[in-house]
């Protein structure tokens, strides 16, 4: 039984940090499990920028470090959280699904669920939809 | 009421002035990351405007080794203090 001083909230995140070459992805990641232990929401985290990069799901980071693509899948997985990825953002930066590959005649993806590419619009709808957006700088 | 976040060490003194022009009166300031060096006594400067109103995010300050020296009036929170400062102010802003 988790103790609640305060009411259960909603969050939405915003991760514009890429993985590694920042903190910023793993502050997001670390305060998204700390909301989750504290009973709150995580809804849906969107990624923007560089932030992207988070949602490949060819990232493979020495066994002994935070998998940060696996901690963000494990979040989905157990939480119900939306994970966005901007698709414009993603595009750009080769990040690619199943059916954006095909759209642009390309031999492979890397983007698979439950991250999702989606447009800006799902983050208006998670700035509007949720009691707090949190974002986490590069 | 603003929670405002603030990732960048005091070396970066124009976010620190422009946030300090932003700071209301009943908002609070959260530093993580490399904003966690403001928390040493010697950048106690970079804090001045804040009235005291600052808080800084405990693992951040010890992942640097910062933990053991930081100025007695910034009150060090860990990351369920970092998610209990977003339930309590309704809004928050990320200066980068």
């Amino acid at each position: 039984m988790i103790d609640r001083p305060y009411d259960v909230l909603s969050y939405a995140l915003l991760v514009h940090a890429a993985p590694y070459s920042e903190q910023g992805a793993l502050s997001a990641l670390r305060f998204a499990q700390a909301a989750v232990a504290q009973g709150h929401r995580v809804s849906s985290v969107f990624f923007y920028r560089d932030g992207v990069h988070n949602a490949s799901m060819l990232m493979a980071p020495p066994q002994d470090e935070v998998h940060l693509a696996e901690g963000w899948r494990s979040l989905a997985q157990e939480h119900g959280t939306e994970l966005l990825v901007c698709v414009a953002a993603g595009l750009r930066r080769g990040l690619m699904s199943a059916e954006e590959s095909a759209r642009h005649g390309r031999e492979a993806h890397n983007v698979e669920p439950p991250f999702v590419l989606t447009g800006l619009g799902q983050l208006v709808d998670a700035m509007l939809g949720n009691d707090r957006v949190i974002t986490f700088a590069p | 009421m603003m929670l405002h976040l603030l990732n960048r060490s005091p070396q970066f003194d124009g976010i620190y002035w422009d946030l300090s022009e932003a700071f209301g009166a009943e908002d609070h300031l959260l530093l993580i990351e490399d904003a966690c060096y403001a928390a040493l006594p010697a950048a106690a400067a970079s804090l001045a405007a804040f009235g005291g109103r600052v808080s800084v995010l405990s693992e951040d300050a010890a992942s640097r080794g910062l933990l053991d020296r930081l100025s007695d009036g910034v009150t060090v929170v860990d990351m369920a203090g970092f998610v209990a400062l977003t339930a309590t102010f309704p809004r928050s802003l990320s200066w980068f």
